[in-house]
């Protein structure tokens, strides 16, 4: 679910609109704590898209608490 | 006197599980310290989604914050004094902050703050040309620390709110209400919701139509007015209705 991009960052494979597994991700994570909700954008609360660590880029967003990942792997 | 207060880029990732104040509760503070002085009356929060690029620093979403007041227009320096200490003081650590107060009567070139705005949904933008444009427009510009960047989003999040068609308001709309079903006439008088839209063809609801409301509904700025989308309602919807809340999935493009 996670790809190392050229910058060493962790960036969510499944792109803007993967709803259910940005979910999946996030329930998996230790570290998921819940943005701003006027930056939410996903229906599930708890969702890697709402995410106060999630960075959007143009295509997905990068996580910015990598060390977690290796626990919510899928 | 109308004007038009932005701020952007005044949050930093949080770190440690340290609460950051995020910039739409940083320009909300503003309005209310505003009003508690007794200095205006503040119309609420829209925020403003800006170009996601790998040239423009930002935190997580690069988006900007802008709210209308109404205000003697004696009492504009004392404004902007107060959202230049403010941002001073309450901007994270490591943050680039901007402010930028327009005054909308006094622009002559209006088509320009609003043409800024959205090639910053577009394209890169530079520190140099959001302050030639403040100059040559007569627009209070500033930056609060750090790299101050945040001029470019303070400069657009104006234009875009003075556009009248871009962005949503800040906070999710509350309703007193029993029960989840309310008529848009009910929408309009307990919120700050000035119409009712379907998001699939634009027809405005008559005030007699009955909406499902769903999560969190949003409005939205679109036509000058406080919008709420509505969308047909989903089979596996819990009550019968013609009308029901767009999900935040679907907001999310405003």
């Amino acid at each position: 679910m996670w790809i190392i991009n050229e910058q060493g960052e962790q960036v969510f494979a499944g792109g803007r609109a993967a709803w259910s597994a940005a979910a999946q991700q996030a329930n998996l994570c230790p570290a998921f704590q819940a943005d701003d909700e006027d930056e939410w954008v996903a229906d599930q609360s708890v969702s890697c898209y709402n995410c106060a660590f999630r960075r959007w880029t143009r295509d997905s967003f990068v996580c910015c608490q990598p060390r977690f990942l290796g626990q919510s792997t899928a | 006197m109308h004007i038009l207060i932005s701020i952007d880029d005044t949050d930093e990732m949080k770190r440690d599980m340290i609460e950051v104040r995020g910039t739409g509760e940083l320009a909300a503070m503003i309005a209310a310290r505003i009003e508690e002085r007794g200095w205006g009356r503040c119309e609420p929060v829209t925020r403003h989604q800006l170009l996601v690029h790998p040239d423009i620093p930002y935190t997580s979403h690069n988006s900007a914050m802008c709210f209308a007041a109404q205000i003697p227009g004696h009492r504009l320096p004392d404004i902007t004094e107060l959202a230049e200490e403010f941002l001073a003081v309450e901007s994270a650590p490591g943050s680039d902050p901007g402010l930028c107060i327009a005054v909308p009567e006094r622009i002559l070139m209006p088509g320009w703050l609003i043409s800024f705005g959205f090639m910053a949904k577009n394209l890169v933008l530079k520190k140099d040309e959001a302050y030639e444009l403040a100059d040559a427009l007569g627009i209070h510009l500033s930056e609060h620390g750090g790299t101050g960047d945040g001029v470019i989003g303070a400069m657009a999040g104006a234009g875009l709110r003075f556009s009248g068609n871009d962005g949503r308001f800040r906070g999710k709309l509350k309703f007193k209400t029993a029960n989840n079903t309310i008529t848009v006439k009910q929408v309009c008088t307990s919120t700050i919701v000035e119409q009712v839209k379907s998001i699939k063809d634009g027809r405005v609801l008559d005030l007699e139509e009955r909406v499902f409301l769903g999560e969190g509904p949003k409005a939205v700025l679109m036509n000058g007015l406080a919008v709420m989308l509505v969308e047909s309602c989903s089979a596996e919807a819990k009550e019968p209705c013609q009308w029901q809340t767009c999900s935040k999935s679907r907001v999310k493009a405003y």
